[in-house]
C-alpha cells in the first residue's frame, strides 16, 4: 500500500552503518571511526560521534543499531562510574569489555550491536577489546568493524605491523577509515580519530578529501 | 536422503539483519478527484491538477480531462500510467471507429468502447476511476461512471477519485435533492453546477491530502468546450 | 467503602490485556481503526541567542486530514520545549509524562532542569518499548551548557546537533538547513529559516501542511511561544451558501414526555 511506503520513515530502525577500528600501541591505543548515521538511504547525521565515553580512560566504537549501542554504553558508563566510587579504583579495560560482553551476549536475540572496547588502565596498559554481534569477547592488538570493515581486510592486515609508533597507528587508522569510506556507502563524512594514553583522551578529526584509492580510480 | 530432509527440516530460521524484500507491484494510486454534473443542454466535468504517490508531489499542473470529440470529455484518475495507456488505445480505436463509420462517436458509443476495453482486461484490470461526461444525440448533459472492470452506470451527477467517498454524498444532497424536505426541487442550472463543482473541490483539498493545487472544469455545451481553472490549496 | 473505591482503580502503566483478543479479531477479518499520524515536518536550530524549534499543523488518519490545526511544539520545563512527530498519541503521552517528571525533577533539587536530563528520560522511556512508542521528537532548550537541540528517534537513539528536523517532512526542512544554515545566526535571520524550513515541509510533503509554529528559547530565559506563527495556507472561499432553509428536515413525529424531577438535599458531612 502507499501509505505504507510514506510510512517507512518512522518503522526503518536508525543504524550506524558503520566504519570503526582500534589499534594497541605501546602506551595507549587510538581509535577511528567514520561520522555517518543514516535510516535507510538517508543520512540522518553526518557529523556523528561513534567515539562513545565510558570513563575518561575507556572508550568505545559503537556499530549497529544506534539506539541498542547508545543504550548499553549509558549502562556500562554508568556502572562502571559506580564501580569506580566504590572502589576509588580507575577501572581496567577488561572489566568494561567483559561487561559490555554480558549485556550483548544476554541479549543477542534482541540487540544489533557490533562494539570494539579500547582503552588504558595501569595494569595492561593499551588495549583493544572487539565484543561483535553473537556477543563474543576477543582481545587483539587491532580491530575492525561495521559494514565498512569488509573492505579493508586485506588493508589493515597487509599494513599492520607489531610495535607501530603512536604517529604509525594514527596514520594506519586514518587510511584505513579513509578506504572504508571510499568504498561502502554506509560509511562516511569525516574520519574521527581518537588517542588514549594514560593522561586521557586526545581527539582528532581529519576530512575524507581524495585518497589514495579514489585517484587509482581516477576520481 | 531421508537424513538430508530431516537436517532441512531442522534448520532454525536465521532472520539476517539489513535483508529486506520486495514485492512487485504493478499498481500505484497517483491521486486527484473527479466531478462531473449533467443538465439540460450542458455537461460540466472537472478534475484537479495534483498529481502525487505516497507522500509526495510529482506536478502541480497535470490536466485528468481529456476531451475525446467536440461533445465528450474523459476524466480518469488512479494508476497515472494505465490512465496514459487506456486513453492512448481510446483515441486508437476512436480514429479506427472514425475511418470505418465516417462520423464522429457519440458519447454513448464511446461510453460503450470504454466499458468494453476495461472489461478487455477483467484479470489484470486498468486500476483507475473514470468518469466520461458529454451531451447525448438531443444535445442534453450525460455522465457515465466506471469501475475498474468495466462496469458502466449512467447518472447524471458523479464523484470519483480519492475524495469521491467525501463528495458523492455532497453531490447527493445538492444536486439529487437527498434528504431536503422541499416544496419545489429546481434544475440545476449550468451556473451553479459549476458553483457546486468548484465549491466541493475547495472542501476536498482541505480533508484530502491528495486532492489539491488547482482545478479544471470543463463546460461541454453545443457550442463547444470551455475550460476554466480555479486554485486550490498547495499544501 | 474505600476497598471498593480502590478495586477500580487500573495500575499503573500500559494495560495488555486486550491484546489477544485483538490479535483474534484481526486474524478473524476485522480491519484495526487508524490511529491519528502526525505525518509532520518539525526542526529545531541553535542561533546566537538560543534555539528555534519549527512545525507544520497537519495531522492525518491515512489519506484525510483529521485535523487542520493541531500543535506539535510541547512544553516539558520552562527552559525547555520538544516538537513531536508519529503517532499524535504518543507523542503527547510521552512528553506529558517526561514534563511531570522534570517538574518533579525541579521541585526536588530546587534547580532549573539540564536539558540532557530530559533528553535521557525520553530515550530510556522510548528504549524500554523497543521502537513500540511511535514518537520521533525534536528536543531543543537552554540549560547552563548553552542552547543546545537533540534528535531522538522512535527506538530511542540520540543525536546532538546545531540543527535538525525529523517526520516526512524531514528532507524538505534538511534541504533548506544544509543550503542556507551558519552557526551565530541573528533571531530573525534564524526564524525566517525555520520558517522556510517547516514551509519546504508544508508545500512538498503531503504528510505536512497547514500553517507554521515556531518557539523561540532564548538564552536569557525568555520564551516565545508562536503558535500559528505564519497562516501559510488559506480555505479557499467557497461561491455559494450552503445554508438549509428551515424545514428542510422532515419532521416525521413528536412525542411528549413529562418529567418529574424530584431532588432531596443531604449536607456534607464535614469533621
Amino acid at each position: 500500500m502507499v501509505h505504507d511506503i510514506a510510512d517507512s520513515w518512522m518503522d526503518a530502525a536508525v543504524s550506524t552503518g558503520t566504519t570503526i577500528m582500534a589499534v594497541e600501541f605501546d602506551g595507549g591505543v587510538v581509535i577511528g571511526a567514520d561520522s555517518r548515521t543514516s535510516i535507510g538511504t538517508y543520512v540522518a547525521n553526518r557529523v556523528t560521534d561513534k567515539l562513545t565515553r565510558i570513563t575518561d580512560k575507556i572508550y568505545c566504537c559503537r556499530s549497529g543499531s544506534a539506539a541498542d549501542t547508545q543504550a548499553i554504553a549509558d549502562i556500562v558508563s554508568y556502572s562502571l562510574y559506580y564501580h569506580e566510587n566504590q572502589t576509588n579504583e580507575e577501572p581496567l579495560v577488561s572489566e568494561a569489555a567483559s561487561e559490555f560482553r554480558n549485556y550483548c551476549y544476554n541479549y543477542r536475540d534482541s540487540l544489533l550491536a557490533g562494539i570494539i572496547v579500547a582503552g588504558w588502565d595501569k595494569k595492561l596498559g593499551g588495549q583493544v577489546y572487539s565484543v561483535p554481534l553473537g556477543g563474543m569477547l576477543i582481545r587483539q592488538p587491532y580491530t575492525i568493524g561495521g559494514s565498512g570493515s569488509s573492505f579493508i581486510y586485506a588493508f589493515a592486515q597487509e599494513n599492520f605491523r607489531k610495535g607501530m609508533t603512536r604517529d604509525e597507528c594514527v596514520e594506519f587508522v586514518k587510511k584505513a577509515v579513509h578506504h572504508a569510506m571510499y568504498f561502502d556507502g554506509s560509511s562516511g563524512g569525516v574520519c574521527r580519530i581518537g588517542v588514549i594514553t594514560e593522561t586521557g583522551i586526545d581527539r582528532d578529526i581529519f576530512f575524507a578529501t581524495e585518497s589514495k584509492a579514489s585517484k587509482d580510480q581516477g576520481n | 536422503m531421508f537424513q538430508q530432509m530431516n537436517i532441512q527440516q531442522n534448520f532454525p530460521e536465521y532472520n539476517i539483519p539489513g535483508k529486506q524484500h520486495h514485492d512487485f507491484s504493478p499498481y500505484e494510486s497517483n491521486g486527484g478527484s473527479i466531478v462531473a454534473i449533467a443538465g439540460k443542454g450542458y455537461a460540466i466535468i472537472a478534475a484537479d491538477t495534483r498529481l502525487s504517490s505516497g507522500y509526495s508531489i510529482h506536478t502541480r499542473k497535470q490536466k485528468k480531462t481529456f476531451k475525446l470529440t467536440d461533445t465528450t470529455v474523459l476524466g480518469s484518475t488512479g494508476c497515472w500510467c494505465d490512465t496514459l495507456s487506456l486513453t492512448s488505445l481510446l483515441a486508437y480505436r476512436m480514429q479506427s471507429y472514425v475511418h470505418t463509420h465516417q462520423k464522429t462517436m457519440s458519447t454513448n458509443a464511446i461510453a460503450q468502447l470504454i466499458s468494453v476495453m476495461m472489461y478487455n482486461k477483467r484479470f489484470f484490470p486498468y486500476y483507475v476511476s473514470n468518469v466520461l461526461a458529454g451531451l447525448d444525440e438531443e444535445g442534453n448533459g450525460v455522465v457515465y461512471s466506471y469501475d475498474p472492470i468495466g462496469h458502466c452506470e449512467k447518472t447524471t451527477y458523479r464523484a470519483g477519485g480519492t475524495a469521491g467517498a467525501l463528495l458523492q454524498p455532497v453531490l447527493d444532497n445538492q444536486i439529487g435533492y437527498k434528504n431536503q424536505n422541499l416544496a419545489e426541487k429546481p434544475e440545476i442550472t449550468k451556473e451553479k453546477a459549476i458553483s457546486i463543482a468548484t465549491d466541493t473541490f475547495i472542501s476536498a483539498s482541505e480533508r484530502d491530502i491528495y486532492t489539491g493545487d488547482s482545478v479544471v472544469i470543463c463546460i461541454i455545451t453545443k457550442d463547444g468546450i470551455e475550460e476554466k481553472t480555479v486554485q486550490l490549496r498547495k499544501d | 467503602m474505600q476497598a471498593e473505591l480502590a478495586r477500580e482503580l487500573p495500575p499503573a502503566g500500559f494495560n495488555f490485556e486486550n491484546c489477544k483478543r485483538n490479535e483474534a479479531l484481526i486474524n478473524g477479518g476485522f480491519l484495526a481503526p487508524k490511529t491519528v499520524k502526525t505525518g509532520t515536518t518539525i526542526a529545531g536550530i541553535i542561533f546566537k541567542d538560543g534555539v528555534i524549534l519549527g512545525a507544520d499543523t497537519r495531522a492525518t488518519e491515512g489519506p484525510i486530514v483529521s485535523d487542520k490545526n493541531c500543535s506539535k511544539i510541547h512544553y516539558l520545563a520552562p527552559n525547555m520545549y520538544c516538537c513531536g512527530a508519529g503517532t499524535a498519541a504518543d507523542t503527547e503521552m510521552t512528553t506529558d509524562l517526561v514534563s511531570s517528571q522534570l517538574a518533579l525533577h525541579r521541585l526536588n533539587t530546587g534547580r532549573e532542569v539540564p536539558v540532557v536530563c530530559a533528553t535521557t528520560l525520553l530515550k530510556q522511556k522510548l528504549f524500554r518499548y523497543q521502537g513500540n512508542i511511535s514518537a520521533a521528537l525534536v528536543l531543543g532548550g537552554v540549560d547552563l551548557t548553552g542552547p543546545t537541540i537533540y534528535s531522538i528517534a522512535p527506538h530511542g537513539s540520540v543525536d546532538k546537533l546545531p540543527y535538525t528536523s525529523m517526520g516526512s517532512g524531514s528532507l524538505a526542512a534538511m534541504s533548506v538547513f544544509e543550503s542556507r544554515y551558519k552557526p551565530d545566526m541573528t533571531e530573525e535571520e534564524a526564524k525566517k529559516l525555520v520558517r522556510d524550513a517547516i514551509a519546504g515541509g508544508v508545500f512538498n510533503d503531503l504528510g505536512s501542511g497547514s500553517n507554521i509554529d515556531l518557539c523561540v528559547i532564548r538564552k536569557n530565559k525568555t520564551v516565545d511561544y508562536l503558535r500559528n506563527y505564519e497562516i501559510a495556507n488559506r480555505k479557499g472561499e467557497r461561491t455559494l451558501d450552503y445554508s438549509f432553509l428551515k424545514g428542510t428536515t422532515i419532521v416525521t413525529g413528536t412525542k411528549t414526555f413529562n418529567l418529574d424531577i424530584t431532588e432531596t438535599v443531604i449536607p456534607m458531612e464535614v469533621a
